[in-house]
């Protein structure tokens, strides 16, 4: 049989409930797919607005809350990057719903390659055992190794607004009125809450970013434990930035989307579109190292204790992003707990869509959402000159104590160990987009159907 | 084995009075009293030991440990664990052998008692009699009576097993009844008895008496996950036993906790909500959150000579060398760093020891073993 047109939004039909569909159409679904992705470059192109999700790893009913929180395909362009599969219950069903999705919707949802969509890796982390358990053979994960073959190692996310078009929710109950800045203030970041209240709200004026930081201090994620600095103050995960040089440019540069980071190997986009991405991730090299690097806060390289990819620090990334004029990477593949963590002065965010990570870690997921630029046209943006010359301005990253001063602070250090490897010019950042993120748990526990007997022990005992 | 309905029945009697009705019930009752929904987290706590063997052997067959027994125990198929457990109880493993290993070879031509409290199918014995073949070791492990029947149909099963059950040079022990569920050797003795029946001992009522313990020799108490599943009474009860009556001063006697902390973020929270949906309950864990707490615990038990605690990331960080290290990280490739630290942080081993000071075996067998900042 087929799968097209009625078939296929049968298929979607049962797998939204769950449900796995039949051996035949997952082989038929697998090679459709494959022949839309064969026509995608290594790194795709995504005009905004696109909401940009992180790992999933086959918390199906997680998923359906993402969707619930996010909108809908196709009403919601989104941008998945990467790791649907392994240690949850429903890798089978996650992927091939989102893959579903992509065979119907091509141009309302783009899917980039994780590192567990592997051979390798899911024969250790599940998804190989689910395929054997739920189909009786390798069959269907085989069919689905040979999709993961094909996708998009990154996507670049062009025409984002550079402020977000302020959304009318109400407040969230710890939201302190007076900390939000003025109504006419150009927002820099949202964060919202799954029932779309707004949670803080960030302008890129420093002087209203710095009244935000008080309020931000009800933030509960703030105890968690993967937060070093426990007095810590200001929202989740943000690292929020005003480009404070006196610049007056009001055009974001583009978004890079990658599972991992970047590569020693790569210091150009361009040389992310020559690699051969269609074979199996391999153990080393650039196509590794983009599904396994990760951002930490050192200088330069360093080795990862994944055993694959990289560590790179924030020197690495803001010569990367103005080299290939990005305002910003997203990427997702680490755990943070309270669903999204922007680094760097805001030149790096990861987002991480998988809450109550392996429903053992507790932790909230988010979802990334950048507007188009059309909804700002005309937006004169407001000038930060008179706070000139100071460097990276305001900085705040979970390692930092935000400097209520502007100038100084970690921000400054970075910028000051940036100009000594950089020409002068390289101090202009590009302003990053406008960015709102959407933050939400597990799906309720009657919902997700947990098996009762689990496979693995989950503690030590 | 979940049939049975364990001795700690009859030995709760004596603080509860009368326990024969409750005595040999049928399975149907369970659940339906207090009583019952106890007999229920006895079995499950009962039931963790086969979870820590199959970790153990999944640990073993990956090439973290080295332990020859371990599959002899493993009653479940074989089935790997994910890296990052695997890790986990390499890094649990080895720091408690470290401690052990530096207590063995402190004055090692002396006589050393070691107490596994819940010891389950533990291997320890067995490794200690490969690794210090001359040493003179008075082994005892406690447990409920269903885990030390299953272990010694094992013990007898397994000739490398069951010869060394008696000290070095001596005849094979003779087989024991297939009902058998406790032995007695001067050096290896399985006590099968309810820890709990520790905590009522008082004057009038001494505690049960435990064959060979031997008084007058230094000994090491270990607890892996084991204390952690009683009232924080109780456990101070059993240590007070021990520190008293069992082994009275001036023998000097250490206590070594494997047991999780940080009950109160998002990451213990879930656990604890994840485990009760198993029927386990961590009472000491509420009761002693943090690292702080752990130190002063052990103090307020009696061990006056020395306390120390540190949390398994710690450990992985700081005791683990760079070479064993990287060996470590090569025999599996592991994606799931920072839940694993996540999950380090969430587990301690403290110990703590009473040997009259600086001189002590303990004093010195763990003066150079380091300790974690922060109270």
């Amino acid at each position: 049989m087929s799968i097209g047109g009625s078939d296929l939004d049968k298929a979607i039909t049962q797998l939204r409930a769950c449900r796995p569909i039949p051996e035949n159409q997952v082989r038929e679904l697998c090679y459709k797919a494959r022949e839309l992705l064969i026509e995608e470059g290594n790194v795709v192109g995504v005009d905004a607005p696109v909401t940009i999700c992180g790992d999933i790893h086959g918390q199906f009913h997680d998923l359906m809350e993402l969707f619930r929180v996010g909108g809908d395909v196709p009403d919601t362009n989104y941008l998945f990057m990467g790791d649907f599969v392994d240690r949850g219950f429903y890798s089978l069903e996650s992927f091939l719903l989102l893959l579903c999705l992509k065979v119907r919707y091509p141009d309302r949802i783009t899917l980039i390659r994780g590192n567990h969509e592997s051979r390798q890796i899911t024969t250790v982390y599940g998804f190989y055992d689910e395929c054997l358990r739920k189909y009786g053979s390798a069959n269907v994960w085989r069919y689905c190794c040979e999709v993961f073959d094909y996708l998009a190692l990154g996507a670049l996310v062009s025409g984002a607004a550079t402020s977000l078009s302020p959304t009318d929710g109400p407040l969230a109950e710890t939201t302190n009125v007076e900390s939000l800045p003025d109504s006419d203030s150009e927002i820099e970041i949202e964060t919202l809450n799954a029932n779309g209240e707004i949670m803080y709200r960030y302008a890129r004026n420093s002087d209203s970013q710095s009244n935000a930081v008080s309020g931000a201090n009800s933030n509960p994620a703030s105890s968690s434990p993967a937060a070093p600095t426990p007095s810590r103050t200001g929202p989740a995960g943000t690292g929020a930035t005003s480009s404070a040089n006196g610049s007056s440019r009001n055009d974001t540069g583009a978004v890079l989307c990658v599972h991992g980071g970047l590569s020693p190997l790569i210091d150009t986009i361009d040389k992310i579109r020559l690699l051969d991405r269609k074979q199996e991730v391999p153990h080393e090299g650039a196509m590794c190292d983009l599904l396994w690097s990760d951002p930490d806060d050192i200088d330069g390289w360093g080795l990862s204790p994944r055993g694959a990819g990289f560590l790179f620090g924030a020197d690495i990334v803001k010569c990367f992003n103005h080299k290939n004029d990005l305002s910003l990477i997203a990427r997702a593949h680490q755990l943070v707990m309270e669903g999204f963590k922007e680094m760097f002065d805001s030149t790096i965010v990861t987002v991480w869509s998988a809450p109550n990570y392996c429903y053992r870690c507790g932790n909230v997921a988010a979802i990334l959402e950048l507007g188009e630029d059309g909804s700002n046209a005309g937006f004169v943006r407001r000038s930060n000159g008179e706070r000139g010359g100071g460097g990276g301005g305001w900085a705040l990253g979970s390692n930092d104590e935000p400097n209520r001063n502007g100038g100084g602070g970690g921000g400054a250090n970075d910028n000051r160990r940036l100009s000594s490897v950089l020409a002068d010019g390289m101090q202009r950042m590009r302003d990053g987009p406008g960015r709102r993120y959407r933050v939400f748990e597990a799906a309720p526990q009657d919902s997700r159907g947990m098996p009762a007997k689990k496979p693995v022990a989950d503690y030590f005992l | 084995m979940a049939e049975e309905i364990p001795n700690l029945k009859t030995l709760l009697s004596s603080r509860r009075g009368g326990s024969s009705r409750s005595r040999g019930r049928g399975r149907g009752f369970l659940g339906s009293s207090h009583e019952g929904s106890e007999v229920l987290r006895d079995n499950a706590v009962r039931g963790t030991d086969q979870d820590a063997a199959g970790s153990r052997v999944s640990c073993v067959e990956l090439g973290y440990l080295h332990d020859p027994y371990a599959k002899l125990f493993a009653t479940q198929a074989s089935t790997r664990r994910l890296p990052l457990l695997n890790r986990g109880t390499y890094v649990r493993t080895s720091a408690i052998d470290n401690l052990v290993d530096r207590f063995m070879t402190t004055d090692p031509e002396t006589r050393k008692q070691i107490v596994s409290l819940g010891a389950g199918t533990d291997t320890r014995y067995f490794r200690l009699r490969d690794k210090y073949l001359d040493a003179q070791i008075v082994y005892h492990e406690i447990d409920f009576p269903a885990n030390t029947a299953a272990k010694l149909i094992n013990l007898q099963r397994h000739a490398q097993l069951h010869t060394k059950l008696t000290p070095k040079g001596l005849p094979n022990p003779p087989s024991l009844g297939p009902a058998a569920a406790e032995y007695h050797s001067p050096t290896y003795n399985l006590h099968s008895l309810d820890l709990r029946s520790l905590a009522s001992a008082s004057d009038d009522t001494p505690p049960p008496r435990l064959p060979n313990l031997d008084p007058s020799v230094p000994t090491l108490i270990l607890s892996e996950m084991c204390l952690v599943y009683l009232q924080a009474p109780n456990v101070s009860s059993i240590l007070s036993t021990f520190l008293k009556t069992y082994i009275p001063a001036p023998t000097p006697v250490a206590l070594v906790l494997y047991e999780p902390i940080l009950p109160d973020d998002a990451f213990g929270r879930t656990m604890i909500s994840n485990l009760s949906t198993r029927n386990i309950h961590l009472p000491t864990l509420l009761a002693y959150p943090e690292l702080g707490d752990q130190r002063r615990r052990l103090k307020t038990y009696g061990f006056s000579d020395g306390v120390k605690a540190v949390d398994t990331y710690f450990i992985w960080q700081e005791w683990v060398s760079e070479a064993e290290k990287e060996r470590v990280a090569g025999l599996e490739m592991l994606d799931e760093i920072e839940e694993l630290n996540l999950l380090l942080k969430h587990y301690c081993v403290a110990w703590g020891w009473r040997d009259g000071g600086n001189e002590g075996a303990f004093s010195r067998a763990w003066k150079h073993v380091g300790d974690q900042e922060g109270d």
